[in-house]
């Protein structure tokens, strides 16, 4: 690195880049981030590109609301609703805690819809990105088990006999379905053990889960680069010059009258888009 | 997608890069406006609409009727498009195949879909799936949202408030059956049949209804502390299900 010859003469500044450099030899980490925030991406992003970050963001406001609550939870049949009640009425910014945790969660699947909408309708799934999609997918019904399984830890009437429903209806598929109902509950009977499973569930099982998939998504998303949208300026300008080059080729062949005209060449041995020559 | 369509997409989007912009800051502040406003709204969401407190559990009472959180009402309400216990259009295809479907579809998109056009103008067939599933689901989450009022205070159906006998009878139900029976999506799916239409199938009339509540066939336990009144109230009300009253 630089610092030892045009470094600044401050000594304390000296000691800071050194140290920075110091972690940068042995993790990359300096080297990364910047690779991760200076690479380039095309350069017309729309805004509704933005929707993955915000479900990411949601997420870890989740997570953290999740946390706290979690200090004053417990996770057992005879105290559950009296510590919600704590959490709501006793706590300092509790009520705030719980409203969040309860309000980003219906915010998340929004999100999440509208994200996976953006993709679908930007067909940004394509080649390269395929198990970016795939990863998201799984994602989103991660997101709606978080929502499931999340309802049952308020413990009162609603959740109780709406998550008996979700438990029935599990019990209900072929073959495996009694026996992913009987872990759910825990037993064969909704029981003290049920809520403890619930909790472990969705505060262990999926948000695990969706951690690592939240990291391979962006694995990808940072390997691949940001899907250029369908129309910006620069493709629509290149499909433009791609018909006028495609045309011109069928004016020049068609007078000759005799020759069929030949079928249209695929993509890539197209001629180069005129604007590109110009601009490089 | 052939090889040379992805030869010729790698080489678009490196020349999208090369005219590019560098990802922070040209990107970043966009996402951060959004999920800044996103999180502020949840904020006021919560501050404005406080979470109530429900009534605690008691597993004892059967007359809750159970409501999913908003965004599962598509899934209830496929249950209850598919309420008929027949052998074409059975429960389980609500509560299983057509869910699982939906998901493998969801997964394997992009392995369905592989036209290289990303212009959603220019693809006819996913702009009209895509469409169609944005239509579907928003119905049904309406559906299920405004049926939301109607089964709090008692059963979605119509024609009920005509007749006075049949409406004590939908009260009786509700206090004594839901946690065994489902009528038009309120109750349980199970252990006993849905009684939506049960009207139809003459199991259960206004004057039998006092035998086969004291004597019920199979595992339904016996009702037997009823007045003559009630037991032909009940009836009335099973008598009309699916004909007078849907």
């Amino acid at each position: 690195m630089a610092t030892t010859d045009i470094g600044p003469r401050n000594p304390a500044i000296k000691a800071g880049e050194a140290g920075f450099d110091y972690v940068d030899k042995r993790t990359g980490a300096k080297t990364g981030f910047k690779w991760f925030l200076f690479r380039n991406i095309p350069a017309e992003t729309s805004w509704f590109q933005t929707l993955g970050f915000t479900a990411m963001a949601l997420f870890g406001m989740q997570a953290i609301t999740g946390i706290i609550l979690a200090m004053y939870y417990k996770p057992d049949p005879n105290s559950a609703y009296q510590s919600i009640d704590t959490i709501t009425n006793e706590v300092t910014w509790g009520w705030l805690v719980r409203g969040m945790h309860k309000w980003g969660a219906s915010a998340m699947i929004v999100v999440v819809f509208l994200h996976l909408g953006r993709v679908f309708f930007f067909g940004s799934y394509k080649y390269p990105r395929e198990l970016t999609w795939v990863t998201g997918a799984l994602l989103l019904i991660l997101t709606m088990f978080m929502g499931l399984t999340g309802y049952l830890l308020v413990w009162d009437q609603k959740a109780y006999w709406a998550t008996v429903v979700a438990v029935n209806i599990t019990a209900s598929a072929p073959i495996l379905g009694p026996y992913v109902a009987d872990i759910l509950r825990a037993g064969p009977e909704f029981g003290p053990e049920t809520l403890s499973r619930f909790y472990s569930i969705h505060m262990l099982v999926i948000p695990g889960a969706m951690a690592t998939f939240i990291g391979l998504h962006l694995f990808l998303i940072s390997k691949l680069g940001i899907a250029e949208p369908p129309y910006s300026k620069r493709r629509l300008a290149i499909e433009r010059a791609e018909d006028e080059a495609r045309r011109a080729a069928e004016r020049e062949r068609l007078p000759y009258g005799r020759r069929p005209v030949p079928p249209v060449a695929p993509r890539p041995s197209r001629p180069e888009p005129v604007k590109a020559e110009e601009r490089s | 997608m052939n090889r040379g369509q992805q030869e010729y997409y790698k080489r678009d989007y490196a020349q999208a890069k090369a005219e590019g912009k560098p990802f922070f800051p040209y990107a970043v502040y966009k996402d951060l406006i959004i999920a800044t406003l996103a999180i502020g709204l949840v904020i006021t969401f919560a501050i404005w609409h406080r979470v109530e407190m429900g009534e605690p559990v008691n597993p004892a009472s059967t007359d809750f009727v159970p409501r999913p959180e908003w965004y599962f009402f598509f899934l209830f309400e496929l249950l209850k498009i598919f309420k008929g216990q027949n052998a074409l259009m059975p429960v389980i295809m609500a509560t299983f195949i057509i869910p699982n479907i939906l998901m493998v579809l969801l997964i394997l998109t992009p392995f369905i879909d592989r036209n290289p056009e990303r212009r959603i103008e220019k693809r006819p067939i996913a702009l009209v799936t895509g469409i169609v599933v944005i239509a579907f689901l928003a119905y049904l989450t309406n559906k299920g949202a405004s049926e939301e009022a109607s089964a709090a205070d008692g059963l979605p159906l119509s024609g009920l408030e005509s007749n006075a006998a049949a409406l004590a009878g939908s009260q009786l139900w509700l206090e004594n059956c839901t946690s065994c029976h489902m009528i038009a999506g309120v109750g349980q799916p199970g252990p006993g049949p849905n009684l939506s239409d049960v009207g139809t199938k003459n199991v259960v009339s206004a004057d039998t209804a006092e035998e086969f509540l004291k004597n019920p066939p199979g595992s339904m336990p016996a009702f037997a502390n009823f007045t003559p009144e009630q037991y032909t109230q009940l009836g009335t009300f099973l008598e009309g299900l699916g004909t007078e009253y849907k």
